[in-house]
């Protein structure tokens, strides 16, 4: 090893606080970086990929065929704006579905699912299935095409009845058609295809037949020009003849959505990350050139050149810091794959990998930068005359804080803490470092706590409103949180007459309000979604389910909808929503935005609504809020006995936490756990640093009778000052951050969060993290501290 | 003044890491009121018995007693309330904070005690008018001459009224008239009654301040005389010599 590998070596060695704080705080960089980056290029990707590779279409739009002939709406590809059209293909609504009689699997034991209501689809059929020609290339993932009338391709078909048939059990006919493979459109354009002979028999059976036509446009990058351009086509078609339409980007938002939605918070914590791993190697490196004046002096006059004196500095930071930037580049690419693995599953990408080159940007980015921020301090070291750095024992004291020491001499406080709180002005350029350590510290705090309490009231939304209950009553026999996706008749449901007036009889029971899927169908719905329509019958104020807009729906004909079919749709309070049940239709009145975390749009109105436009609700589940006192088994056994006859018994409300949310909680934790930790330890490294030059006052107060607990008082006051003004700045800093990022990560999700989640910064959470910046600089000086009250100081005495 | 001894080192042995011990089986005694010189070659290993007079370092064995309080066996806080409250230290480079003002300099070991700063105030400047350096009391230690930071020091040292004062090699740093000056300060103060342990290499000093001088050789007693001729009035060389 060369004599430059030795001094490196021996200096890296010396310094395993400065070292290990050097790697953490790259590491943690460069985690969130690579992360981030790697999210951004390669998220978007494969979505983009498949749009292009199968022609997707940027908007599908169904033409009620009572309004617009086959002719008129294919007349729409020469709309203005339009480059490209398919069509009309025929398409139905969204029809029911149950799983066939053929079908062989179970639930769990002794529960067939032969029979069952399945989740609606939209069929549609096209002369050449497999074309792949025109617009919109249907993807076939598994089995094959269908070639009879009684074979279908769905786009999801559930395993348990593979090989068997799905049944049209809503319409009066009530044809089967066995499935024979899955095969979907990108942007769910129809979820069911037939052969043309096929649709023949579905609408000999009494569906409805729509024309569907697909568009590709001039403008289609944002919602407002899919809007300009649906009004086009609009425009040229009969008037009201256009039922809905579904917009790539909606879809687009869906897959990639959850995944984006990392993207804002992991940018975040990689800027920091940066900015702390600069600022921590300038403390470093700049700290090590001061306290080895000495050994540079050494060095010099054994002959190395100022450059080798420089390198060998700079490399004493580089060494820790490529030790972090390679775990971090690990860390990062481990960390992908469960972020990334459900974005990749949806689109049956294999691929779940970040992309090579971010893993070697971001390293050697970090690596140039930490090398030019170590270098600077190093080249000083590197310029300085040996003579000056032999002669020189004791850095020469500066005569700033002068001021300061005489102002706080006069403070009423005990001395020792008057001595700390002078000691930050003698050094403001260390001080401003402390400073920026515990303002990046503070940052990072707020920023996460702010975050981690928005999740935890994001994930408290999935425990309100239906999901709030002590105890859950569903129908006899029936799992606990199991509902038959289609709902309707076809899933086991309540008399909620009866039911109500049990529950209100058995004691104990302080509230139950009763809900269910109807089955019934939304009007102009985006035919991807599995679009809901829910009753409810009693009262269910007790359940805080948020509304973002509106109230609640009071009188007949009122309902409330979700805010993610409140943009599908583009209604809003006052407009009308259309659902439909069995061939009736029930206009409804929106009173109500309601926000919901899940990615499909519902409707909810009364029971007594639905009864009242001749629609039938069915409700599969009884919410029941217990007394204070009363616990779930007694009353589950006292409930017993009343329910039996009703075919109804009780079960526990289980609820499960979302895995996106709660991946990204642990991510936030992890990282602001790294970056408190870093900046605890920058500011130990410089009280460390500051110590080791103060030893010889240190020295002269122990002579004079300081004892050690005044030593520790001097020292921690001496940071916190500087730690509660960088607390002051970095708690508004870190809520603006928060603040932008959460509605960067709503709008990835395509989501609007309810003030509940954006409003999380009460007094309760203020108060503390603005102690936060004082808490973090503690932190970091009670080790030091305690070095200083201990070290031995007789030795300093002696010289000067 | 009583039987008992203010200063009662014995068998006192202090061993750093490697080499010979620094002080081996010291054994000595200093009344009240008494001023002592200890006299010996740099590295005999008087510092180190100062600072175990102190409570700044330990001894290795034996045990070091001043007025009835067994030093060696306080802990941290307790030997910084001891020297608080019992000592008063001088040094070579006097040793004084450079960015307090010399007031300030004095008034630090009596706030450390915890007084009210007016009173801590008042007792400085009294100090500083004594001492003959009140008119710098606003100026910052750098701006003086040695012999008067030795003054400022000293005044420090008396600020809590110690029972004990220990100078470690006053003058070491100072030319001979400011030198002068500090030494018959000392006598001074020993005639007042303030019981003084002068570390010197200076034969001369030893001689012409103290009027009992115990010389150190390797860290043990060699010779322990008290001198015939009492320095105050006397420039002959009587007393310890190698
Ligand atoms: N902190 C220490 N660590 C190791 N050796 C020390 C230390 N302090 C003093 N010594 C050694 O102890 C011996 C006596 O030192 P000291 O008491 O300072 O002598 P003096 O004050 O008489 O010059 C010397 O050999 C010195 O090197
Ligand atoms: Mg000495």
């Amino acid at each position: 090893m060369s004599a430059l590998g030795k001094v490196v070596r021996s200096g890296v060695g010396r310094r395993r606080v400065q070292s290990l704080v050097m790697a953490l705080t790259t590491f943690a960089a460069v985690t969130s970086s690579v992360l981030s980056l790697g999210l951004l290029a390669i998220v978007q990707a494969p979505f983009d990929h498949a749009f292009k590779a199968r022609n997707g279409a940027h908007l599908s739009v169904q033409f009620d065929s009572s309004k617009a002939t086959a002719a008129q709406a294919a007349a729409t590809a020469h709309a203005a704006g339009v480059t490209e059209a398919s069509g009309p293909y025929p398409v139905t609504a969204a029809l029911n579905t149950a799983y066939g009689a053929d079908c062989t699997g179970n639930i769990v034991a002794g529960m067939p699912v032969a029979g069952r209501a399945s989740s609606p689809v939209v069929v549609a059929t096209r002369p050449d299935l497999a074309d792949t020609s025109g617009l919109d290339h249907l993807a076939l993932v598994q089995g094959r095409w269908p070639t009879t009338a009684n074979e279908i391709v769905l786009s999801t078909w559930d395993r348990l009845c593979a090989g068997g048939s799905v049944m049209f059990d809503s319409l009066p006919g009530k044809p089967s058609f066995k499935v024979v493979g899955q095969a979907n459109s990108l942007t769910n354009t129809a979820t069911g295809f037939l052969t043309t002979d096929g649709f023949a028999r579905l609408t000999a059976a009494g569906a409805k037949t729509d024309q569907q036509m697909l568009y590709r446009f001039a403008k289609s990058g944002t919602d407002a020009d899919l809007t300009t351009d649906k009004q086009a086509i609009a425009a040229a078609a009969p008037a009201g003849s256009v039922e809905s339409g579904q917009s790539y980007l909606a879809v687009e938002k869906q897959i990639v959505g959850a995944t984006k939605s990392y993207v804002p918070f992991l940018v975040v914590f990689g800027i920091l990350g940066l900015f702390l791993s600069v600022l921590i190697i300038a403390i470093v490196v700049s700290g090590a050139v001061v306290s080895g004046i000495r050994r540079i002096g050494i060095l010099k006059s054994l002959g190395f050149t100022p450059w080798q004196v420089a390198r060998a500095y700079a490399a004493q930071a580089l060494i820790p810091a490529t030790i972090g930037v390679v775990g971090g580049t690990l860390a990062g690419n481990v960390l992908a794959v469960p972020v990334l693995g459900k974005a990749s599953k949806e689109l049956g990408a294999a691929d779940t990998g970040l992309p090579v080159w971010v893993s070697l940007v971001v390293p050697i980015g970090t690596l140039v930068i930490v090398g030019v921020t170590a270098l600077i301090p190093a080249l000083r070291a590197g310029r300085m005359p040996a003579v000056q750095t032999l002669v020189v024992g004791r850095a020469p004291k500066a005569q700033r804080g002068r001021a300061a020491q005489r102002l706080a001499s006069r403070l009423p406080l005990p001395r020792p803490m008057s001595f700390g709180l002078a000691q930050p002005f003698a050094k403001p350029a260390r001080a401003a470092l402390v400073g920026a350590a515990v303002l990046f510290g503070a940052v990072s705090v707020t920023f996460a706590i702010g975050l981690e309490t928005a999740f935890t009231k994001y994930q408290d939304t999935d425990t309100t409103g239906f999901h709030a209950a002590s105890m859950l009553v569903v129908p006899a026999g029936t799992p606990s949180g199991f509902h038959a996706p289609g709902g309707g008749p076809g899933s086991p449901h309540l008399d909620s007459t009866e039911v109500a007036a049990a529950l209100a009889s058995i004691p104990g029971t302080k509230a139950a309000f009763g809900w269910g899927n109807s089955g019934a169908t939304v009007i102009g719905a985006p035919t991807g979604d599995h679009t809901i329509v829910d009753t409810t019958t009693g009262d269910l104020s007790w359940t805080n389910l948020e509304l973002l807009e509106g109230r609640w729906y009071q009188s007949p004909g009122e309902a409330v909808i979700n805010d993610h079919l409140s943009s599908a749709l583009g209604m809003h309070l006052g407009d009308t929503v259309t659902v439909t049940q069995d061939d009736k239709r029930l206009p409804l009145r929106i009173v109500g935005i309601d926000f919901d975390g899940g990615s499909d749009g519902f409707v909810m109105t009364d029971n007594a609504t639905f009864t009242a436009g001749g629609l039938t609700p069915y409700i599969t589940q009884f919410n029941v809020k217990l007394a204070d006192n009363t616990s779930g088994s007694d009353w589950s056994a006292s409930a017993a006995p009343a329910l039996a006859p009703l075919h109804a018994e009780t079960a526990p409300n289980i609820t499960y936490p979302n895995p996106t949310v709660l991946t990204m909680a642990a991510l936030v934790a992890t990282l602001t756990l790294m970056m408190i930790a870093v900046a605890a330890l920058g500011v130990l490294n410089t009280v460390v640093q500051d110590t080791r030059e103060r030893i010889h006052d240190l020295g002269i107060f122990k002579a004079l009778g300081m004892t050690p607990k005044q030593t520790i008082a001097m020292v921690l006051t001496s940071v916190s000052l500087t730690g509660l003004i960088a607390g002051l700045i970095g708690v508004p800093i870190g809520m603006a951050v928060e603040k932008a990022t959460l509605s960067q990560m709503g709008s990835a999700l395509g989501r609007n969060m309810p003030p509940s989640v954006t409003h999380v910064y009460t007094p309760g959470i203020l108060l503390p993290l603005l102690a936060g910046g004082i808490a973090i600089a503690l932190l970091g000086a009670l080790l030091p501290a305690g070095w200083a009250a201990r070290s031995r100081t007789a030795t300093a005495l002696r010289t000067e | 003044m009583t039987n008992e001894p203010m200063i009662d080192l014995q068998d006192a042995t202090k061993k750093y890491d490697d080499g010979p011990p620094a002080l081996a089986g010291v054994s000595l005694s200093v009344a009240a009121g008494e001023c002592v010189a200890i006299l010996g070659h740099s590295g005999s290993g008087k510092s180190t018995l100062l600072n175990l007079v102190a409570g700044l370092d330990k001894p290795s064995s034996g045990t070091v007693t001043v007025n009835g309080t067994r030093v060696d066996q306080l802990g941290e806080a307790g030997s910084a309330k001891y020297r608080r409250a019992s000592i008063g230290m001088i040094f070579q480079f006097f040793n004084l904070l450079d960015d307090l003002t010399v007031l300030d300099n004095v008034m630090v070991p009596a706030q450390l005690a915890g007084m009210g700063r007016l009173e801590v105030k008042r007792r400085a400047i009294e100090l500083l008018t004594s001492l003959g350096i009140d008119r710098h009391a606003k100026a910052y230690p750098q701006r003086l001459s040695g012999g008067q930071r030795q003054r400022v020091a000293v005044a420090r040292a008396l600020m809590n009224r110690p029972a004990l004062l220990l100078a470690d090699e006053p003058t070491g740093a100072l030319d001979s008239r400011s030198a002068e000056d500090v030494r018959r300060l000392l006598l001074d103060l020993n005639d007042e009654g303030q019981t003084i342990l002068l570390v010197t290499h200076d034969i001369q000093l030893a001689a012409n301040t103290a009027r009992r001088t115990i010389e150190l050789v390797d860290g043990a007693v060699a010779r322990d005389v008290v001198n015939t001729v009492s320095g105050a009035t006397s420039n002959s060389s009587a007393g310890a010599s190698r």
